[in-house]
């Protein structure tokens, strides 16, 4: 549908030269202040991470500091763990994009090409839980993890221990599939045609094969799709963490920063440093797949 | 399908080959679909399914984690309907939707329409716009107390200049949870503008030519056709902007943790608070059954205004 959407735009451009349009330079005006102020935030946050303390608490606004004070960001690396909370936020990340595009194109590839008894009921099923956010049932999720068998303590029944509390598996463990990727993929693969699976099934191919060698491999703006959007959700992943670790070594770069601001008062230096350190990889990312980003846009609300 | 065709009259001459018996086994359309669907649907069953009506079993308990739950009947849920807190969570979660949706839902709409002519730069602008909704609720919310910040903060600096007296903005019963609706507005344009862009390029073009010829000025274009014909668009995005307000938790976290006076405690932050603040597993359930009710009435609008809207 988005692959759609964007073709059509682009066949209405030279109409667009005709129609009935604002005023040019109205616009311009209107989006470039609206604009400043979007992006007014961040460019504080960079402009208050190389400052000195002796500017940043002047009586006046400076955006251009006038000395460069790179310290900011070796004491926010030193105070926080940096090293370990960064390793910890790829190991979680990595392990969640690579889960939700595995087993997202594999659960996608059954739900547009197979049949078999019992699809729709469980095709309806997992398309209601798209509808119930992570943050309502954060209770028995919760609950879930501490029972997990034989992990942390506990028998082979869940009980005696804190089961995958604290721990990194713990963080990860809701994060291996998400429905939306169940979808995207089932959506894309649909719109697959048909017709060189049959050929490589009359071939000899078996079902498994022609997932592997022929989807597979023509699968890749929607694994881009996928894989930014649990890129996203990971790295930026913020209750859970909160609920499930409670060991600083174990800590995730968004719980980090969370409660470097209470351990640190208001070094609002340090504190902006550690936070472009958080946000650019996220922005570098952004920059580089935001084409994948139109085609999940309009579910992109319905998140989990 | 074919090969199995083909093969059967192998296996009526010949002995069975077993070995081609486990082939069509392992090759049929249920055992890969099984095999396939094994792991995830384990995985979203035990996640999202099975907690659901535990969570409704729990919120009918007392428990508290270190005695396995007792039966509490509705006491839960006349807690919920009666203790003034949680009524004022309940209140103040209406109030911050009240409050952030009708504007953010039309400034992204204005912004969406004016990104949506051919202009110079339009790509870079809408990247601009959607930066916030990429970086992290945790460093928007670091960023923004810093520029809250009432000493030496950007927003009281810049009042300054025009006269305004600083304000302590996340401290002030009357200022909070403003305060957060601003940040709110600011980090959700990006993603609500593209969904605008999306329905606005299914509006069909002959429609608003029509209009210009006929002599209807831009704003008149705007207001009487573009509006009109978006609304099924505008209405998904009310009701998704609002379940993203319920289920906003790092925030009010950040910011102003359900303070001050309670002023700011949403709902998600009274289960947050009830669960992991005081132990009260069976009281934080029965907040976020009545939650989760809340967001399925709005989700179904969302999906039959969604359905409708693709069946047109």
């Amino acid at each position: 549908m988005a692959a759609g959407l964007s073709t059509q735009s682009s066949r209405h451009e030279t109409f667009t030269m005709r129609e009935a349009r604002l005023p040019l330079l109205l616009t311009y005006i209107f989006l470039a202040i609206g604009a400043v102020v979007m992006i007014m935030p961040f460019v504080w946050m960079v402009s208050t991470s190389v400052k000195p303390d002796r500017e940043i608490f002047g009586d006046t606004i400076r955006w251009i500091p006038q000395e460069l004070d790179l310290q900011n960001y070796t004491d926010a690396f030193e105070q926080t763990n940096m090293p370990r909370i960064f390793a910890n936020t790829v190991l979680v990340t990595a392990v969640a994009v690579a889960s939700q595009v595995l087993l997202g194109s594999m659960a996608g590839y059954v739900f547009a090409r197979l049949r078999f008894r019992g699809k729709t009921v469980i095709f309806f099923a997992l398309l209601t839980t798209m509808m119930v956010p992570f943050e309502v049932l954060i209770i028995p999720v919760f609950l879930l993890i501490r029972a997990f068998p034989l992990a942390g303590g506990n028998n082979i029944l869940g009980q005696g221990g804190t089961g995958l509390i604290n721990t990194l598996g713990g963080v990860m463990f809701p994060n291996f599939v998400s429905v939306f990727g169940v979808f995207l993929f089932r959506q894309f693969y649909l719109s697959f045609p048909k017709e060189i699976e049959e050929a490589a099934i009359v071939d000899g191919c078996s079902r498994i094969g022609v997932y592997w060698r022929i989807l597979i491999p023509n699968s890749k703006p929607v694994m881009g799709t996928m894989a930014l959007f649990a890129f996203l959700w990971s790295w930026n992943d913020f209750l859970w963490p909160l609920v499930v670790v409670k060991e600083d070594s174990l800590k995730t770069i968004q719980l980090g920063l969370s409660v470097f601001d209470q351990e640190q008062g208001t070094a609002w230096a340090e504190l902006m440093a550690a936070s472009v350190m958080a946000v650019v990889p996220v922005i570098i990312l952004y920059i580089f797949l935001q084409r994948f980003l139109v085609s999940g846009g309009l579910t992109s609300g319905l998140k989990g | 399908m074919s090969v199995a065709l083909k093969r059967s009259p192998l296996t009526d001459s010949a002995p069975v080959d077993w070995r081609q018996r486990i082939y069509q086994v392992m090759n049929s359309q249920a055992f890969v679909a099984l095999l396939f669907l094994l792991l995830p649907v384990a995985l979203l069953a035990a996640l999202k399914i099975w907690p659901v009506f535990y969570n409704l079993y729990l919120s009918f308990t007392r428990y508290e984690l270190f005695e396995p739950p007792r039966f509490y009947g509705l006491k839960n849920y006349s807690y919920v309907f009666t203790n003034s807190t949680v009524r004022q969570s309940i209140f103040n979660t209406l109030l911050f939707t009240i409050e952030a949706v009708p504007i953010g839902t039309a400034l992204a709409l204005v912004i969406a329409k004016l990104l949506n002519q051919s202009i110079r730069g339009r790509v870079f602008l809408r990247t601009l716009y959607y930066l916030p909704v990429v970086s992290s609720v945790v460093v928007s919310a670091m960023i923004w107390r810093w520029i809250y910040s009432p000493q030496h903060g950007l927003l009281n600096h810049l009042l300054g200049t025009v006269g305004i007296p600083p304000q302590n903005w996340l401290n002030d019963p009357n200022l909070a949870l403003i305060s957060l609706v601003i940040v709110t507005i600011w980090g959700s344009i990006g993603s609500n503008m593209v969904i605008f862009l999306a329905g606005l390029q299914d509006i069909p073009r002959d429609i608003i030519e029509a209009a210009r010829v006929d002599g209807a000025n831009a704003l008149q274009n705007f207001l009487l056709i573009t509006v009109p014909l978006l609304r099924p668009v505008i209405l998904f995005v009310v009701v998704t902007f609002t379940i993203s307000i319920f289920r906003n938790f790092g925030l009010i976290f950040m910011l102003t943790q359900g303070g001050p006076f309670n002023r700011t405690n949403t709902m998600v932050w009274e289960v947050y608070q009830n669960v992991f603040g005081y132990l009260r597993f069976g009281r934080g359930a029965a907040i976020s059954v009545v939650m989760l009710l809340i967001v399925l009435v709005l989700t179904m609008i969302s999906f039959r205004v969604l359905r409708d809207r693709q069946g047109a």
